[in-house]
């Protein structure tokens, strides 16, 4: 896998803006801040799969964690309040020492991983030869592709062979996936419920129900 | 971009100008691979240092788009070289996805009731089961 040309451009200027936000939702003070950040972060990402060639795991990315999963978190900020984080009345980060550990014990990682563990596995998978013929291939089977409607771009079988894919090899883990999510979004509703609400639904322990009622909190609905 | 090798000559004093050259202008897989760990070192250090809960789970959600590079990467560069079911690594991205949405939505139950109950999102206060 060899970029050339303006992808490699296009490669440089979306790794750093995701760094760059990954960043900045790191050390943003207000969390809507954060979360703004982390959605640039996440779409430079998903161009960095349109490059790679993935173009549905691209689409999914948009659609699934900028359009639900961000949503989420930006509702969430709105309910609970952080005010204090905001105005600087609290500190956002953990003790010193804390984040100073945490922060030489990375870097070590880091350092290891970008300049050690990478590069010498890179080596070893490093087939110049066989890259430069399956590049070739590529290009070629890329140029027999049909032209879309507007005539300039390609329609690639891309997303279909993932689809395939999914359904050929995961069909299993598909379904149970979907399981997962009936399972995520009732144990959210239940955690998320207000008491008031749990006494209308009659799913309340009554001695939970007596103690709330004489510490003076109004119950009744 | 020719015009930069004499700064790459000050950097490597050796041959190897050329080569760090042409591996800028034509980025491979281990460029992608070096971008996805400083992704998830940079959500690592949230994760550690960050007070607010909510911040912390954003930086699982870095943590987790880092990794799916890494997976996204290594099935391009299986289909390049012709590896045996080059699409599985997007396969595994999908499901990825799920498992941060579900988690996500399940986080973020706990920390509404959390706060209902608590009143706080700061990770350090909530040591209710620290003994």
């Amino acid at each position: 896998m060899i970029l050339s040309g303006w992808e490699s451009v296009f490669f440089w200027v979306f790794s750093i803006a995701a760094i760059l936000a990954g960043l900045l939702t790191v050390m943003a003070r207000n969390a809507v801040h954060s979360a703004l950040f982390l959605i640039s972060s996440l779409v430079s990402v998903a161009a960095l799969f349109i490059l790679l060639g993935a173009e549905f795991i691209a689409g999914v990315q948009i659609l699934v964690y900028v359009g639900g999963v961000m949503v989420l978190f930006l509702f969430v900020i709105m309910l609970v309040n952080v005010g204090a984080e905001e105005e600087g009345r609290a500190a956002i980060f953990n003790r010193p020492p804390q984040v100073i550990a945490a922060l030489v014990f990375l870097a070590l990682l880091a350092g290891v991983l970008v300049i050690y563990v990478i590069p010498k596995g890179a080596r070893a998978l490093q087939e110049p030869g066989k890259q430069q013929q399956a590049a070739k291939a590529r290009e070629a089977s890329e140029q027999k592709l049909q032209t879309g409607a507007t005539g300039v771009s390609r329609l690639t079988k891309e997303t279909e062979r993932v689809g395939t894919s999914l359904y050929t090899y995961a069909a299993l883990p598909f379904e149970i996936a979907s399981v997962l999510l009936l399972v995520a979004i009732i144990g959210s509703v239940m955690l998320a419920r207000t008491l008031k609400q749990e006494i209308a639904a009659d799913d309340v322990d009554p001695d939970v129900l007596k103690t709330s009622a004489s510490e003076g909190e109004s119950v009744e609905s | 971009m020719n015009h930069l090798s004499p700064f790459f000559a000050l950097l490597f004093q050796d041959g190897r100008a050329s080569t760090a050259l042409e591996s800028i202008k034509h980025p491979d897989l281990s460029k992608f691979l070096v971008i996805a760990a400083i992704l998830f070192i940079i959500g690592v250090a949230g994760v550690l240092t960050r007070r607010n809960i909510i911040v912390i789970f954003m930086s699982i959600e870095l943590i987790l788009n880092a990794a799916n590079l890494n997976f996204i990467a290594f099935s391009r560069y299986l289909q390049d070289t012709g590896g045996a079911n080059p699409l599985s690594g997007q396969v595994f991205t999908v499901f990825i996805i799920v498992v941060a949405a579900a988690e996500a939505a399940i986080g973020l139950g706990i920390v509404i009731a959390l706060y209902r109950n608590r009143e706080t999102i700061w990770v350090d206060e909530i040591d209710i089961m620290k003994w």
